[in-house]
């Protein structure tokens, strides 16, 4: 029997040899390389589809493959660890790169851009790093993997390097996110240090030691006199400087919106459904370890509820499309941090699907509108487009309803599970209550601008020539789109929990079986053995409204779609009409402190220059004050300079025959005084 | 008997290019670089490990002939390798080619004797790094520094003067506090040594001979002859405060020998520390080791922060090198296998990644005849090809995984991080030194936007075209090499442990 497991690594290699292909041939081949990325991403498509499909037949795997670097004190090494966890991520980031390639046809190729061979190899590259990423069987690889994702991220940003903005933008997001990375890289060589090794999963792995340690079963190195649950705590939050990097979360998500200089195809794949997704991933591939460090997950919880009503706010005054699109890309990552921190590893996988279903739909769909709009993205100079793109209305319309939570909407179900979770568990625990209260605020917020987005752009009458008179798409923009919106309306369904408890229907809680290992996983990388850890070791436990698990579900859920529903009717009623007019004055003050996002640029700007200040002036300290004094010293013992000069300015003899005989010199010296001779 | 015979050829290699035309020495020079390159790699794969050389470890191609008496003590023609040494000797036979191709676009004068005098410092560098018995060792160690300082005094810019001289005295003087460090061991090891072999030496030390000398105490002594040395390396290195030689020497040096610079000598200066200072006095090195580990992060911090400074690109990557000269020393003070294996690895990484750096901006400069940041815009849009390597360059020196660069800086960290037996407050060391991986990007990512990308925008006279093949050529065989030793950092790594994991259990560490 052929394993689909042996070609595990054929799906991270597919897409690194379009990347090789795309860079060294790409000019000479059709289309710049991109039916080399198709059918790379295609292939690693079809196959991790063959690996989920293995391990739903009651299979795992996780094997050392590669060792990078051996030593006494540990190995360094890279190796597959495919559970349902990975397998998920498999077959979603395939999937949305495969439409991504596709989508990029029309966007890129029918725009008639230029470097269009870098283009793909960024694509290229950028989908093997993050597939490697996924795969990864230590917080190393993971590492590694993570990093060279950020390179991608880069030079897709900066793609338009003869512009100004691009590049400056791309600096910026690794810059921000090398911040985040530095703590995590803390973090990975602290794992190494106290455990001695960095694996995920398995019996020596990582967290199986972490919790050893806490039983006083495992001797754990830990630094400065620390307690080892002190010490896990601040390893937790070392590597969770990375997640707040990548993932975009507050302080960290300033990288985000300028990112949205890069091409479209890119804002979709790198910076919606995939890349930012890392951060998030990482957590819930490590939560063993997470789930014995109450602290580090009610702050986790806390940064997540803030971020996701921080950033809903700042989506609602901005007028370009891939702006509010950005800024409701660090909302919904905040709703899984905060469901992360809730301990809710199912419901932060369950968002992570839909909102990389939902959300590269929206960034498509934007990118539709503007090839329509001959890359003019402001939203006030739109309207009415529907009736000219009713396949990208159509599609744009599902995504939007995903995104503000209405029933039966993908992203309903998700966000309902994590609000409902972080409601029941806050009810014992403040911080994670105040993180539940700022995520549920920002459900009415998402809903108001996303429909605010939705009907300045197709609705009322065309506000512009470019409007009136859009450029067709073509069958590479709508095939994409009519995918993805299929799954963001469906995607839902994989996960009905409230359903099942409410009606009692068995088995419409898949995502939540698969989670748990129902049909094959790793022992104790699973939903029931993390829910063991946190009832064990976080006290998190379940509370409820009048004692009765219905009355919560309903009050939660209700509020949830409620709040939801009231967004879409206010925006429905400011923007749903053929003239809209900006009502943002009646914010008052409030205004341009969301049009200058909270200053958090400012201050990060303000930072970076008086860390040149300071550059600047240790640069006068060394000239002045270091290399003053050496060449005052020198200037001393060369006293007679001119006598120097005419040392200094012989054959190379010379200076042999010098060299020796300051050589036998020095011996002779030492030789009498050492009484050699 | 292979060892003298790549010795021997590379001077007479420097001969004859010396003797050539001026036409066409370059080429000359490049094919029989070639020669101590296949040498190498020759020996590389003769190689099997055996410890490290000065500790009783087998010793790779020994070969020792008797050459005269100092003292009662016997000086040898001694060399040998083992896997400390034989991944410096492949990266200068590597580096020196390359070096060499990358000198034919930008030198145009007096050409048989600029590749003369590489061919020359590359037979003494490989002296360096083979030579067993000390004065043998002493002899290549100054005589790097002649052709150098014609090098950049001959070829350099316009205050090359200065420079070279500075260098030299610098340098020169650094040597004979080294110098009379070691005498002075060497002295109180009294009769128990009967030659200047560096094995002997340190077997001798380590069985705890050194004993009084004009009445004072063995400890006492040690840790001056320590010291002593310490400084005389730490100037090679260089370390800060000692580090204000480079900078000159680098913006006067031209590009191919910035890269010999960059990527060797400051190595003889790393690898000299790990024979001398940490081989053979351990104990000593523990006692200071909080010192060191402050001179470690200072160097790399403070070093990095100089880099961000600067608005010249060749002053930017040679401060960077105070940078990653800091996180070797780092690595060696903590005694750990992952922290010296690393900080040896770091060398040849670090060799490498500067090397590739310094051409890829030569490249640069060839076609502006300007290094200024503010002078030039947009370079990627007229040489993309150079461009994109710069960048895969500055993305190494930023420890991107999969590259050499983050391969030795990873090593040195997780081998740094946790030894606090050796180390007290490593952690908070490691963490402080690691931010230097943060302020690189800082400093790289800004200059390389201010430059390379954007509107284009270079005042000059004539059409900025692509770089020739023989420019662009080197700099991708050395980014080919950098990814090769990132994925496969084992090729190295595995010699090198074999040879510091005996360092390392040297060492006695209290409590």
């Amino acid at each position: 029997m052929v394993d689909a497991f042996a070609y595990v690594p054929a799906i991270v290699l597919l897409p690194f040899f379009s990347f090789l292909v795309a860079l060294g041939a790409g000019k000479y081949l059709p289309k710049g390389g991109a039916f080399g990325g198709i059918a790379a991403t295609a292939g690693s498509f079809l196959l991790s589809i063959w690996v989920a499909l293995t391990v739903l037949g009651g299979r795992e795997y996780n094997e050392t493959l590669y060792t990078w670097a051996g030593g006494e004190q540990f190995e360094l090494t890279f190796g597959l660890l495919i559970d349902p966890l990975s397998a998920l991520m498999l077959v979603i980031v395939t999937l949305i790169a495969l439409l991504v390639h596709v989508f990029s046809l029309g966007y890129m190729n029918d725009e008639g851009e230029t470097g269009l061979p870098r283009y793909y190899a960024g694509l290229g590259l950028f989908t093997a790093s993050m597939l490697g990423f996924v795969v990864a069987d230590n917080l190393l690889m993971a590492f590694m993997f993570f990093e060279l994702v950020g390179l991608c991220s880069y030079l897709l940003i900066g793609f338009h390097f003869r512009q100004e903005g691009p590049p400056s933008a791309a600096k910026k997001a690794f810059l921000v996110t090398r911040f985040g990375d530095y703590f995590f890289l803390i973090g990975v060589v602290a794992v190494f240090a106290t455990f001695g090794t960095a694996q995920f999963a398995g019996d020596g792995s990582f967290p199986v030691l972490a919790e050893q340690a806490l039983n006083g079963e495992f001797d754990a190195w830990t630094p400065l006199g620390l307690d080892v649950g002190t010490w896990f705590t601040l390893v937790g939050l070392l590597v969770l400087g990375g997640v707040v990097g990548k993932s975009a979360q507050f302080p960290l998500h300033t990288w985000l919106p300028d990112a949205m200089e890069g091409p479209t195809p890119v804002s979709a794949l790198i910076h919606a459904a995939t890349m930012v997704a890392a951060g998030v991933y990482l957590v819930a591939r490590m939560f063993g370890f997470y789930a014995l460090t109450p602290t580090t997950l009610a702050i986790i919880a806390f940064i997540g509820g803030f971020t996701a009503l921080f950033a809903a706010t700042m989506g609602v005054v901005k007028e370009e499309l891939k702006q509010v699109l950005a800024y409701s890309t660090i909302s919904q990552y905040g709703y899984m941090m905060l469901a992360l921190g809730a301990g809710s590893y199912v419901a932060a996988t369950f968002h992570l699907m839909t909102h990389a279903f939902f959300k590269a739909l929206l960034f498509l769909g934007a990118g539709s509108v503007i090839i329509a709009m001959h890359h003019n993205e402001n939203m006030w100079d739109m309207g009415g487009l529907k009736e000219k793109m009713p396949v990208t209305y159509a599609t744009f319309l599902a995504g939007s309803l995903a995104l503000a939570g209405i029933f039966p909407f993908s992203g309903f179900w998700s966000k309902d599970e994590i609000l409902y979770e972080a409601f029941i568990h806050g009810l014992n625990e403040p911080l994670l209550l105040g993180g539940w209260i700022m995520g549920l605020l920002a459900v009415p917020v998402t809903a108001f601008y996303t429909f605010r987005m939705v009907f300045l752009t197709f609705h009322g009458e065309p506000r512009s020539d470019l409007a009136r008179d859009p450029e067709p798409v073509r069958w590479n923009v709508k095939g994409p789109l009519s995918v993805l919106g299929v799954l963001a309306v469906v995607a839902g369904f994989v996960n009905m929990v409230p359903v099942q408890k409410l009606l009692g229907v068995e088995g419409i809680d898949f995502l939540t079986q698969w989670l748990d290992n129902e049909f094959g996983g790793i022992e104790g990388v699973q939903y029931s053995a993390y829910n063991d850890l946190l009832a064990t070791y976080a006290g998190y436990e379940a509370g409820t409204i009048a004692g009765s698990e219905g009355i919560t579900l309903i009050v939660a859920a209700g509020l949830g779609l409620g709040l939801a529903v009231l967004g879409l009717l206010v925006a429905w009623k400011l923007y749903n009409v053929p003239e809209p007019t900006e009502h943002t004055e009646k914010l008052g003050g409030a205004k341009d402190v969301l049009y200058n996002n909270y200053y958090q640029d400012e201050y990060q700007v303000w930072l970076a220059h008086r860390t040149e200040d300071v550059a600047g002036g240790a640069n006068v300290f060394d000239q002045g004050v270091i290399d003053g004094v050496v060449n005052g010293i020198s200037s001393v013992s060369l006293a007679g300079g001119e006598r120097v000069r005419r040392i200094q300015t012989g054959l190379v003899t010379h200076y042999a025959a010098m060299l020796t005989l300051g050589l036998v010199a020095l011996i002779v010296v030492l030789g009498v005084t050492g009484g050699w001779f | 008997m292979i060892i003298e015979a790549l010795i021997g050829f590379t001077f007479v290699a420097a001969l004859l290019v010396l003797l050539a035309p001026n036409e066409w020495a370059g080429r000359l020079a490049f094919a029989l670089s070639l020669v101590p390159f296949v040498g190498s790699l020759y020996l590389w794969s003769g190689f099997e490990a055996g410890g490290n050389a000065l500790t009783g470890g087998t010793i790779a191609f020994e070969s020792q002939i008797e050459w005269l008496e100092i003292g009662g003590r016997s000086v040898s023609w001694f060399v040998g390798l083992d896997g400390i040494s034989l991944p410096l000797v492949v990266l200068t036979t590597f580096l020196v080619p390359l070096a060499i191709v990358s000198a034919w676009t930008p030198i145009d004068t007096r050409q048989s004797q600029f590749y003369g005098l590489m061919l020359f410092m590359e037979a003494n560098l490989l002296g360096v790094f083979m030579a067993l018995d000390f004065f043998l060792w002493f002899i290549f160690w100054e005589a790097v520094l002649v052709p150098m300082y014609f090098l950049i005094g001959v070829w350099g810019g316009p205050r090359r003067k200065y420079a070279a001289i500075k260098f030299f005295v610098y340098t020169n003087a650094a040597s004979l506090v080294m110098f009379i460090g070691f005498m002075a061991l060497v002295f109180g090891l009294g009769d128990s040594v009967s030659s200047f072999g560096l094995p002997e030496i340190t077997q001798a030390l380590a069985a705890g001979e050194l004993g009084m000398w004009f009445g004072i105490p063995p400890e006492t002594l040690a840790m001056a002859a320590f010291l002593a040395m310490f400084f005389g390396f730490a100037v090679k290195v260089p370390v800060v405060p000692v580090h204000t030689w480079l900078p000159d020497a680098h913006v006067e040096a031209p590009t191919p020998v910035s890269v010999m610079l960059a990527g060797v000598l400051l190595k003889m200066g790393t690898y000299a520390l790990l024979r001398f200072n940490f081989t053979m006095l351990p104990d000593q090195a523990s006692m200071l080791a909080i010192p060191i580990a402050v001179i470690a992060v200072l160097s790399v911090i403070y070093g990095a922060m100089l880099a961000l400074a600067q608005k010249d690109l060749k002053r930017i990557v040679a401060y960077s090198s105070v940078s990653s000269m800091g996180y070797v020393i780092l690595g060696l003070v903590v005694f750990t296998e992952y922290g010296v294996g690393g900080a040896t690895f770091q060398m040849v990484a670090h060799g490498l990644i500067s090397g590739l750096m310094f051409m890829a901006v030569g490249v640069v400069y060839n076609a502006t005849h300007t290094r200024m940041i503010d002078d030039m815009a947009g370079m990627a849009d007229r040489m993309p090809i150079a461009v994109g390597i710069l960048v895969a360059g500055a993305f190494a020196y930023m420890g991107l995984p999969l590259m050499a660069g983050f391969a030795g800086e990873f090593f040195i960290f997780v081998g740094a991080f946790g030894a606090d037996a050796a180390l007290p407050y490593a952690p908070v060391f490691t963490a402080l030194a690691m931010f230097g991986i943060v302020i690189v990007a800082g400093y790289l990512l800004s200059a390389m936007q201010k430059t390379l990308f954007g509107p284009f925008r270079l005042e000059t006279d004539y059409e900025v075209g692509p770089a020739p093949f023989h420019d662009i050529a080197p700099l991708g065989v050395l980014l080919a090499a950098i990814i090769v030793l990132g994925v496969a950092p084992d090729l190295f790594f595995e010699m090198i442990r074999d040879a510091a994991l005996p360092v390392v259990e040297g060492v006695s560490v209290d409590g």
